[in-house]
């Protein structure tokens, strides 16, 4: 599974939904009406020093 | 292959098969008096295990509703997991696990453990459940979710990210 979904969180923050089977099973994951992002997993970093100062551009 | 077929007094019929290979095989029916199955939507009928197979003793299983294996650090991915249609990463050792079915209220047991490591040995993996206002900790717990936090029990908690969480629930 090679897809992770992005939407931004009530605080501002980022949250990743992470699919167990597919993205399209994970959708349901995603808060209704939050505005979310498909991407590549290889786009979210995976040093989280900083992590909960992410944010999406 | 010789058929046995049973025909119905009005219509409809039921065949018994034999398999098309060699070697016997043998129906036995049981010797209480009652019905075994009547049809496929009559699957409430047949009786429910009450132990596990591998259980010894006479209290009853439970098996585990839902449950995960992931990596909370680095490349936050999936390795295993059963009834999880997903994690959702929120923050630093902050992770909630999504059901993809629901489970039947909000009142089940959730285990989450997770290997320390030599600069946190006081954090534990754990489901706080309570007030999350000003506390940074998540609070749900709901048919469909429910999220964990690896950190201390210092004011304010300290989280972190280990490489390894288990989760698992029951109910």
């Amino acid at each position: 599974m090679n897809k992770r979904i992005v939407y931004t969180q009530d605080d501002g923050s980022v949250a990743i939904v992470v699919p167990a089977v597919s993205v399209e099973l994970a959708l349901k994951d995603v808060p209704t009406g939050a505005e979310y992002h498909i991407v590549e997993d290889s786009e979210i970093p995976t040093d989280r020093t900083f992590r909960d100062a992410w944010i999406w551009e | 292959m010789a058929d046995i077929v049973l025909t119905g007094n009005t219509s409809g019929a039921i065949t018994v098969a034999a398999p098309a290979v060699a070697g016997t095989n043998t129906i036995t029916l049981p010797a209480e008096t009652g019905t075994i199955v009547t049809s496929a939507t009559a699957a409430a009928d047949v009786p429910k295990p009450t132990a596990l197979s591998t259980a010894s003793g006479s209290a009853p299983s439970y098996s585990a509703r839902a449950w995960v294996n992931f990596n909370g650090s680095g490349a936050v991915g999936i390795r295993a997991s059963g009834n999880v249609s997903s994690i959702t990463d929120n923050a630093t050792g902050k992770f909630q696990v999504n059901f993809t079915t629901a489970m039947p209220d909000a009142d089940y047991a959730v285990q989450c453990t997770a290997p320390s490591f030599s600069d946190t040995n006081d954090a534990v993996c754990a489901k706080v459940r309570g007030s999350s206002t000003g506390t940074g900790i998540p609070n749900v717990q709901t048919v469909s979710a429910v999220q964990v936090v690896y950190g201390n029990n210092q004011s304010p908690a300290t989280f972190y990210d280990p490489a390894y969480y288990y989760v698992s629930i029951f109910r």
